[in-house]
C-alpha cells in the first residue's frame, strides 16, 4: 500500500509543484537575467528586486478576459493549449533528479518511473507538444497564428531528426535508453568529454525545438506579431507559455542527464543540489544565447538543420560506431 | 483486468478510426487519427511491448502525423462539399456488402486467431532478454531478409513519389 500509492503519489505532487514552480521562475529569471544584459534592471516593482513578478503575472492572466474568436473552430481551439500543456508535464515523469534518498528508513528513488525505454519516451512526447503550437495557429482563424502554426511544424519535423541522432550517438556509448543508465555511465567522465560534437548538435536543435530565439520562427513578433498564439487570451495563453518554459526546464535537466553527469558532482553537496546547479547554468546559457544572437531568417534555419546540422550527427554516429569497433 | 483493458481499447480504437472518415474538417480526421495511433500504441503496451508501443508514437502520431497536419496546412484544404453524405453513402449496398465482407473476414482470423504461441517471443523470453535486444536479434537475424526487402520498397516508393511530383 504504501510502497505502491502513498509514495508514489507525494513524489508526483512534491516534482509536479517543484518544476511548476522553477518554471513560473524561470520567467523571472529569464528577465532579469535578459536585463540586465541590456544593461536594465528588469522587473524591480513587486516585492524584494520583483521577486513576486511571476505571481503577479500569474493572478493577472487569471482575470484578464477570455476570448474565443468568431471564426476560430472552438473545439480545437480549447483543446490546443491542454494537448501542449500536457505533453510537456508528461516528461517530467522519467527525469532522475537524484541519487537515492532514505527518508524514515525507506529508500526513495528520485524520478517517478525508469522504463527501459526513457530516452524514447521523451523525444516521443516533445514532439507531441508541437502540435499543441500547430493546432493552436490553425484553429485560431487567423493568418498570422496559421503561418506560424505552419512555421512550427516545418521546424520541429526537421530539428527532431538531428536532435534524435545527437541522442543516438550517446545511447551507443551507454548500450541502454534509461535515463538513470545513462547518469549511472558517467560516473568516472562526463559525456560531454566523450560526445562533444553530439552535445554542440543536441543544443542547437534542442534550442531550435524550444522555438527560443535564434529559431523563433513560429513566434517572431516582428513578423508574426507573436505567431500561433495571437489570438489566445487569460488562462489559456499562459497555459502556452508554461508549457513552453516547462519545456525549457525539462530540455535544461535533459542536457544535465546526456551530457553534464545528471547528479554527480563533488560530495561536499547531495545530488539533487547539483542537479538544479546544472539545470538552472543551462537556463541560463538558454537565456544568453537570446541575448546574444539575432533571429535567423527562415531559409536559413532550414540550411542549417538539413546541410549542416544533421550530416554531422550522421557523421558523429558513425564515428562513434567506428571507435567503438576499434576499442 | 487485462483482457478487459484491451477490448476496451479495441473499441476506443475502432470509434476513433471511425471518426477519421466521418468527420467532415480535414484537420479534425487527422486529429482523430493521431488518436487512433495513441489508443493503438496503448495496446501495444498492454502486450507488453513497451519499445514497439513508444516507436508507434514517435514515429506515426509523431513524425508521419505531424507531416500529413503539415501538408494539410500548407495545401489549405477546407470542408470538401461532397462529404456531407458520407453516411449516406456508407448506407449505400455496395459498401454494406463490403462491410459485411470484412466482418467476415474479422471472424474468420478471430476464429483461427489464438493458437499457441510460435517463436521466442513469450513472456519469460522477454522478461529474460529485455525486449529491445529481443526484437533486434530477430530482425536482423532472421527477419533480415525482409527486413531489407522493406527497404528496398521504401526507397522504391520514394523515387516513385518524386517521379510523380516532377511530372506537374
Amino acid at each position: 500500500m504504501v510502497e505502491y500509492l502513498i509514495i508514489p503519489v507525494i513524489k508526483l505532487i512534491v516534482i509536479f509543484s517543484v518544476f511548476l514552480f522553477i518554471a513560473a521562475y524561470t520567467t523571472y529569471m529569464e528577465r532579469k537575467v535578459l536585463g540586465h544584459m541590456q544593461m536594465r534592471y528588469g522587473p524591480m516593482r513587486v516585492g524584494f528586486h520583483g521577486l513576486l513578478q511571476p505571481i503577479a503575472d500569474g493572478i493577472k492572466n487569471l482575470f484578464k478576459e477570455d476570448l474565443i474568436p468568431e471564426n476560430a473552430d472552438k473545439t480545437v481551439f480549447v483543446l490546443a493549449p491542454a494537448i501542449s500543456i500536457t505533453a510537456a508535464v508528461i516528461l517530467l515523469a522519467v527525469i532522475p533528479l537524484g541519487p537515492p534518498i532514505t527518508i524514515f528508513g525507506r529508500t526513495i528513488n528520485l524520478y517517478i518511473a525508469n522504463p527501459s525505454i526513457g530516452i524514447l519516451f521523451i523525444l516521443g512526447f516533445s514532439t507531441l507538444g508541437a502540435y499543441g503550437n500547430i493546432l493552436g495557429g490553425w484553429s485560431s482563424g487567423n493568418k498570422y497564428g496559421y503561418m506560424g502554426g505552419l512555421r512550427g511544424s516545418a521546424m520541429i519535423i526537421s530539428y527532431e531528426i538531428s536532435m534524435a541522432f545527437a541522442v543516438v550517438s550517446i545511447i551507443m556509448i551507454t548500450g541502454s535508453f534509461s535515463l538513470v543508465d545513462m547518469v549511472h555511465a558517467q560516473t568516472g567522465l562526463w559525456n560531454v568529454f566523450k560526445q562533444p560534437v553530439a552535445f554542440l548538435v543536441f543544443l542547437i536543435s534542442g534550442i531550435a525545438e524550444l522555438n527560443r530565439t535564434p529559431f523563433d520562427m513560429p513566434e517572431a513578433e516582428s513578423e508574426l506579431c507573436c505567431g500561433y498564439n495571437v489570438e489566445y487570451s487569460s488562462m489559456k495563453f499562459a497555459l502556452f507559455f508554461l508549457a513552453e518554459y516547462i519545456h525549457m526546464v525539462v530540455f535544461a535537466s535533459l542536457v544535465t542527464t546526456l551530457f553534464f553527469g545528471g547528479w554527480h558532482g563533488p560530495a561536499f553537496l547531495p545530488g539533487v543540489v547539483w542537479f538544479f546547479i546544472k539545470v538552472f547554468a543551462v537556463i541560463f546559457l538558454c537565456i544568453w544565447v537570446r541575448a546574444t544572437f539575432p533571429r535567423l531568417r527562415y531559409d536559413k534555419v532550414m540550411k542549417l538543420e538539413w546541410k549542416f546540422l544533421l550530416p554531422v550527427a550522421l557523421l558523429n554516429i558513425l564515428a562513434t560506431g567506428m571507435v567503438m569497433a576499434v576499442l | 483486468m487485462e483482457q478487459a483493458l484491451i477490448l476496451i481499447c479495441g473499441i476506443i480504437a475502432i470509434a476513433t478510426a471511425i471518426m477519421v472518415i466521418l468527420s467532415r474538417n480535414t484537420v479534425h480526421s487527422a486529429m482523430w487519427m493521431v488518436g487512433n495511433c495513441f489508443i493503438i500504441a496503448v495496446l501495444f503496451l498492454l502486450l507488453r511491448f513497451q519499445f514497439i508501443a513508444i516507436l508507434q508514437i514517435i514515429v506515426y502520431a509523431g513524425a508521419i502525423m505531424m507531416f500529413i497536419i503539415y501538408a494539410i496546412m500548407m495545401l489549405n484544404l477546407r470542408l470538401s462539399d461532397d462529404s456531407a453524405d458520407i453516411v449516406k453513402n456508407l448506407l449505400n449496398g455496395r459498401y454494406l456488402l463490403l462491410a459485411l465482407l470484412f466482418i467476415g473476414i474479422v471472424i474468420l482470423g478471430v476464429g483461427f486467431g489464438p493458437m499457441a504461441l510460435k517463436g521466442t517471443m513469450t513472456d519469460q523470453a522477454m522478461i529474460k532478454f529485455g525486449e529491445v535486444e529481443l526484437l533486434a536479434n530477430y530482425i536482423f537475424s532472421e527477419g533480415l531478409l525482409p527486413f531489407e526487402l522493406v527497404s528496398v520498397l521504401l526507397t522504391a516508393a520514394i523515387v516513385g513519389a518524386i517521379y510523380l511530383a516532377k511530372k506537374n
